[in-house]
């Protein structure tokens, strides 16, 4: 059977070899990039040393991961990373396919463009002015967010060192920033629907409102579907730049998430080890996430992965 | 040859000895006759590495013979990367160093009891009669940097002068609103409060941030008012020594009343409400806004306020005080210079040349290394007056900083090397000098300073495994208190438990056990 692969691909390659020219930087880029460095993933289990080398130091068996889930703080920043995803799953997800929708209907061509770029702008902000801008916004005495209060009667709010308000404010602001740029992967898909089916539903007499809900979120599904999976893949993964931007220890009881962990014991107290342990747990679970959602999206609307 | 270079650096010594405070010939200074170049790894704050067209290293390469060459590259701007992945790389140069984020003291002597670093007490008793004699000086400072296996794997880079910081507050605003210099606590309270109430800066808007503060250690210092301390070095939150005991100074029964009291004076709008999250540049906001009224901070550094600004904010005097009296009636400041700063340089396990290497590393410890070192290059940045070293009027007037103009020439750089207090005195201003004059001149304000502990393998994986979440957990507690989003009295339990949890009796008695083989019982 092997034999007769390979026999199959020799055919190919000699056949195709222009395509397979094409892949190859990517393919290398792959095994360099991606397969080559988890060899570096066995420090997870070992008393890791720079200077010994990856070879040269002890092997410790699960003694990182023992240290990780006995560390209350870190089972917190595991529990704080799901919750930030999950709500942000929930409320931030659907504002791109929302907003494509809404561009796919405007009327106009000019307020169509005016307005997309409006909305992609922020994308093209580096995460340090934005989290400048939140903090000059939410500021208590100059925040302009806090002058609309008090002048509405209100009380003053300290938002960001209020670990109740720390989602609310991550979530809004990456909204903010980054849903129009999201939204372009869902126009791309609606501008791929065939024409035809807008056409002959029209001669059906059907509304925008039905065309929109029978035609366009039908047709577009397959993407959502992968994106979503693509978006629990990244459910244990919140970037740590943000967070260490807009965090302070008072609002470490919600903010707190497994990046930042890793940055503040592993690179700031250069634990190598235990910095690698956790990234590892994070991928495994991350894994198995995704593993999940594919076959639950399998089985419920055969759009999958793989 | 072996017998030969002995002569050679006992001749040296002797040279060295007899010239004694006065200035040692060029033929003392030299190490080798045949100039021997050796490698450097040396990246420090973030974004300088050590230079050979620095006119003071050029300098010292004329005198010694010995002419270092960096190979440490500009392409990263984090220090502690730098050194990092050097150490991983595996291939050291012949000197490795610099300054870094965290300190480099701990990876010093992890490093070089894994065998990096070369052991170098030996070298030192039989090469560098001017480290022997400072070691021998300042035996605080050998303690300090020992390893657990008795040995120094590196020279540092050692500060002079005692007080770094102090409370500042607005004469000006004393006198308009007719109240004296705070004494103690409850006259302190009424300073602030008035500060708070009564407009002292006249413009009719209730706009006055009593306290305010620059970095983290600083937001809670009121602390001290009730004999707290914030910490026990200048390191933030770092752990204190008391009668020869390792404990952390936010765990005591004066930080459970001190934070309280703090977390009230911030609820009643004592303390600047931005005070986490203002950064960097409050000094310039409060100060230049004419808003700000009392805070701690650098001497040297907050006392060029009052003169900067006094065109624009007429009659400012933003001054020193003494600390005011705690609440059981003693003086004291928390802060003080570190006896010893976590950078400086080591040489390597493979560098061919160890003696001439620990020969250059003594010539900066000599009074000519001292005196290039601080004050750069004689006829350039300086002039010897009555036999001592005094900047040029060039440099003490030009715009620049004089530590930046210094940097710049290779000067005042974190080598190992032995800064002199004279020379910074000589561009500190009046003001500074006279708030640090009246802080010496009060007995025992400076509190025992906690110069760190080098813990051994085992006991660094219990620090190791206890002391981050540790630390996030305090931090998290203190400003949750001060934020009044919890009452100190009702979770003060459950904050002691919590620490006990997360392992603080285990990281405490490590620590105690090296501070004991480290310091010895005393």
């Amino acid at each position: 059977m092997i034999a007769g692969y390979l026999k199959r691909l020799g055919e190919d390659l000699r056949k195709d070899w222009q395509l397979y020219l094409l892949i190859l930087p990517m393919l290398l880029w792959i095994v360099l990039f991606l397969y080559k460095p988890m060899e570096g993933l066995q420090i997870a289990f070992k008393d890791f040393s720079p200077f010994r080398g990856i070879a040269g130091s002890p092997w410790v068996g699960l003694e990182n991961f023992r240290t990780l889930l006995g560390d209350q703080i870190f089972i917190r920043a595991f529990v704080n990373t799901i919750t930030i995803s999950g709500l942000g799953l929930i409320f931030a997800f659907p504002v791109p396919i929302v907003l494509a929708i809404m561009f796919n209907e405007l009327q106009s061509e000019l307020g169509r463009r005016f307005s997309q770029t409006i909305v992609y702008l922020p994308h093209f902000i580096s995460v340090v002015i934005v989290a400048g801008i939140v903090i000059n916004l939410l500021s208590p005495t100059t925040g302009v967010v806090n002058l609309i209060l008090s002048s509405l009667g209100l009380d003053r709010v300290y938002f960001l060192t209020q670990p109740e308000w720390f989602r609310t404010i991550f979530i809004g602001s990456n909204v903010w920033k980054e849903a129009g740029f999201e939204s372009i992967v869902y126009l791309a898909a609606i501008a791929g629907i065939s024409p035809t089916l807008y056409e002959s539903a029209r001669v059906d007499g059907a509304s925008r409102w039905q065309m929109m809900w029978r035609i366009t979120l039908p047709c577009i599904l397959p993407t959502i579907i992968i994106m979503l999976i693509i978006r629990i893949g990244n459910l244990v993964e919140v970037g740590f730049e943000y967070i260490i931007l807009l965090y302070q220890p008072a609002t470490y009881r919600t903010a707190d998430v497994v990046s930042t962990y890793v940055y503040r014991t592993g690179l700031q107290g250069t634990q190598y080890d235990l910095a690698t342990a956790a990234g590892l747990f994070n991928a495994v679970i991350a894994f198995a996430l995704v593993f999940a959602a594919n076959r639950i999206s399998r089985k419920v609307s055969t759009t999958s992965l793989w | 040859m072996r017998y030969f270079r002995d002569t050679l650096a006992l001749l040296a010594t002797c040279a060295l000895l007899q010239s004694g405070p006065a200035y040692a010939q060029d033929a003392s200074t030299k190490i080798t006759d045949d100039p021997l170049e050796l490698t450097i790894h040396f990246h420090f704050r973030d974004k300088y590495v050590y230079t050979e067209d620095w006119p003071v290293e050029k300098k010292a390469a004329e005198w010694t013979g010995i002419h270092v060459k960096n190979v440490a590259s500009l392409a990263t701007s984090s220090s502690r990367d730098a050194f990092n992945l050097l150490m991983a790389s595996g291939n050291l140069p012949d000197i490795v160093g610099g300054d870094v984020t965290g300190g480099l003291k701990d990876d010093f002597i992890r490093y070089g009891m894994e065998g990096a670093f070369m052991p170098l007490d030996d070298l030192i008793k039989e090469n560098a009669p001017n480290l022997k004699r400072f070691f021998d000086e300042h035996p605080i400072v050998r303690q300090a940097i020992s390893a657990p296996d008795g040995h120094i794997y590196f020279i540092p880079y050692v500060p002079e002068g005692e007080f770094s910081r102090a409370w500042f507050i607005r004469r000006d605003w004393l006198d308009k609103l007719g109240l004296k210099v705070p004494e103690n606590v409850d006259e302190l309270y009424a300073v602030l409060k008035a500060f708070r109430e009564k407009d002292p800066n006249g413009n009719g808007k209730k706009d006055e941030v009593p306290y305010f503060a620059r970095e983290p250690i600083e937001a809670v210092r009121l602390i001290n008012m009730w004999d707290a301390r914030v910490s026990g070095s200048e390191r933030y939150g770092d752990f204190m020594i008391e009668d020869g005991k390792v404990a952390h100074p936010w765990t005591t029964p004066t930080y459970r009343t001190g934070i309280s009291k703090v977390a009230q004076w911030f609820k009643e709008g004592l303390i600047d409400t931005e005070v986490f999250t203002r950064g960097a540049r409050v000094r310039e906001y409060m100060l230049g806004n004419n808003i700000g009224g009392m805070t701690h901070d650098w001497f040297a550094s907050t006392s060029n306020y009052t003169d900067a600004l006094k065109d624009s904010i007429p009659g400012i005097n933003f001054a020193p005080m003494l600390p005011p009296k705690t609440v059981s009636g003693r003086r004291f400041e928390d802060s003080r210079r570190a006896t010893v700063q976590p950078a400086g340089w080591a040489i390597s396990y493979s560098n061919q040349h160890p003696v001439e290497t620990i020969k250059y590393f003594d010539f900066w410890f000599s009074e000519k290394g001292r005196i290039l070192s601080n004050w750069g290059i004689e006829g350039e940045t300086y002039d010897m007056v009555n036999g001592k070293p005094v900047y040029k009027q060039t440099v003490l007037h030009n715009p620049k900083p004089v530590n930046a103009q210094m940097w710049e020439i290779g000067a005042g750089v974190p080598r190992g090397y032995w800064a002199a207090y004279a020379s910074e005195e000589q561009w500190t201003n009046k003001m500074a000098l006279d708030g640090i004059a009246m802080y010496e001149k009060e007995p025992g304000l400076l509190q025992p300073e906690f110069t760190g502990v080098s813990m051994n393998s085992d006991e660094r994986a219990v620090y190791d495994k206890y002391w981050p979440s540790l630390l996030t957990y305090m931090m998290e507690m203190q400003q949750t208190w001060v934020l009044g989003a919890q009452d100190v009295d009702a979770s003060w339990d459950g904050y002691v438990a919590r620490l006990d949890q997360l392992g603080y009796a285990k990281v405490t008695e490590v620590m105690q056990a090296a501070y004991d083989r480290q310091y010895g019982k005393n």
